[in-house]
């Protein structure tokens, strides 16, 4: 290559061969597509999460919800973009402020992804896979796989998508799963108003009340001692049925 | 007796409060006043409320005042909620906007022009030594 002219951003030169090779940035998909990682007092596994992430060439944001640890300086140090709420929000409100920033970066995919370790980088690709013929794409655990899981978490699961699906109106195998992707053009129309955990069902029921395309993608969800002890419990679901029907405005 | 003037004595505190904080209009003043003096008219008065439930087809003044105590309470409940939630979600949004100007301002940070320098102290006495 002539001195003096540019690389494209995905583009690398190796500084031993000279060889240029292309980066997943060269991936017109990589490179119009955040993720989205939600963040509360994470920093136990936030380093290996955005380093599975951006090891992958995706562009993350992080927002961390308040968070009394070390995650914000830990997800800056791997790579991800980092916003701070002043205050713990809730998960709701945390994903909005991230899909509200990177709408701002001229994302055209946006992907929601756990910050716990449950979900698998492969899984992001195969959801905008899901992409081409659908505005949502929503993981489903049960249509793929689940690790680790408790028998009385699965009943727990299954017993909490009977009850999305009653809710929205949807015929979703599964109605929980954080990892989502959607294309930009679709996020007015499911703009969460619910700060906690609410936001889940209510996403469903904007997508049904929008009349968009959704599909559900085969995905794996890992559960790990550590995921299983930051999740919700049973008793959550009362909290959340209760933000659900009262907590609108 | 004594019943009577406690509840005449907590109506007058009530108004005596509502007076000393009016910065709201007239007519929300004249409506709270127009309340407490149905309040003392009733303490003072108690055949009032039993002749009024009787013609409202409620058994006892007590009852009626209770269930007139019970929808003003849902009343003020579902207001002071209505206005939490809706306070609740203008605090997201100014944390959520926070939140994004200061990412922009710290990305922006290490390429912002320099700032210009700092003119040197203009030495008015610089002879004097």
């Amino acid at each position: 290559m002539a001195p003096g002219i540019v690389l494209p951003d995905c583009v690398t030169r190796c500084y031993e061969c000279a060889v240029e090779q292309s980066t997943p940035m060269c991936d017109p998909r990589v490179r119009d597509t955040w993720v989205v990682i939600a963040a509360y007092n994470e920093g136990e596994v936030i380093r290996s999460v955005i380093a599975e992430v951006v090891g992958a060439g995706w562009k993350v944001v992080v927002v961390d919800d308040g968070s009394a640890d070390g995650t914000a300086a830990a997800a800056r140090m791997h790579g991800a973009h980092v916003l701070r709420h002043a205050i713990n929000l809730g998960q709701g409100a945390a994903l909005q402020t991230g899909i509200d920033y990177v709408l701002r970066r001229g994302a055209k995919y946006v992907v929601t992804f756990d910050a716990d370790g449950q979900h698998r980088v492969d899984d992001i690709a195969a959801l905008l896979d899901g992409l081409v013929h659908a505005d949502i794409a929503l993981g489903s655990r049960f249509l793929g796989s689940i690790e680790g899981a408790s028998a009385s978490r699965r009943a727990l699961l299954r017993t909490a998508t009977t009850v999305s699906n009653g809710l929205s109106g949807l015929k979703l195998t599964d109605a929980h799963c954080g990892l989502r992707a959607f294309r930009a053009s679709a996020a007015p129309r499911i703009r969460i108003q619910q700060d906690r955990m609410a936001h889940a069902s209510e996403l469903l029921r904007k997508i049904k009340t929008s009349g968009l395309r959704v599909v559900e993608v085969p995905v794996t969800i890992r559960y790990t001692e550590y995921s299983t002890r930051k999740g919700q419990r049973g008793f959550a679901a009362v909290r959340i049925l209760f933000d659900y029907f009262f907590r609108t405005s | 007796m004594m019943i009577r003037l406690l509840l005449l004595s907590g109506l007058a505190a009530t108004g005596w409060l509502v007076f000393l904080r009016r910065n709201r209009l007239p007519v929300h003043i004249l409506t709270i006043f127009a309340l407490l003096a149905a309040g003392g008219t009733m303490v003072v008065f108690p055949d009032i409320t039993a002749r009024a439930a009787v013609a409202v087809g409620v058994g006892r003044g007590a009852d009626l005042v209770t269930y007139l105590v019970e929808i003003g309470t849902l009343f003020v409940l579902l207001h002071y909620y209505t206005k939490f939630v809706e306070l609740e979600r203008r605090m997201t949004e100014m944390v959520r906007e926070i939140a994004i100007l200061r990412a922009e301002v710290e990305r922006a940070a290490p390429t912002a022009p320099p700032k210009p320098a700092i003119p040197a102290p203009i030495e008015r006495d610089a002879d004097r030594s």
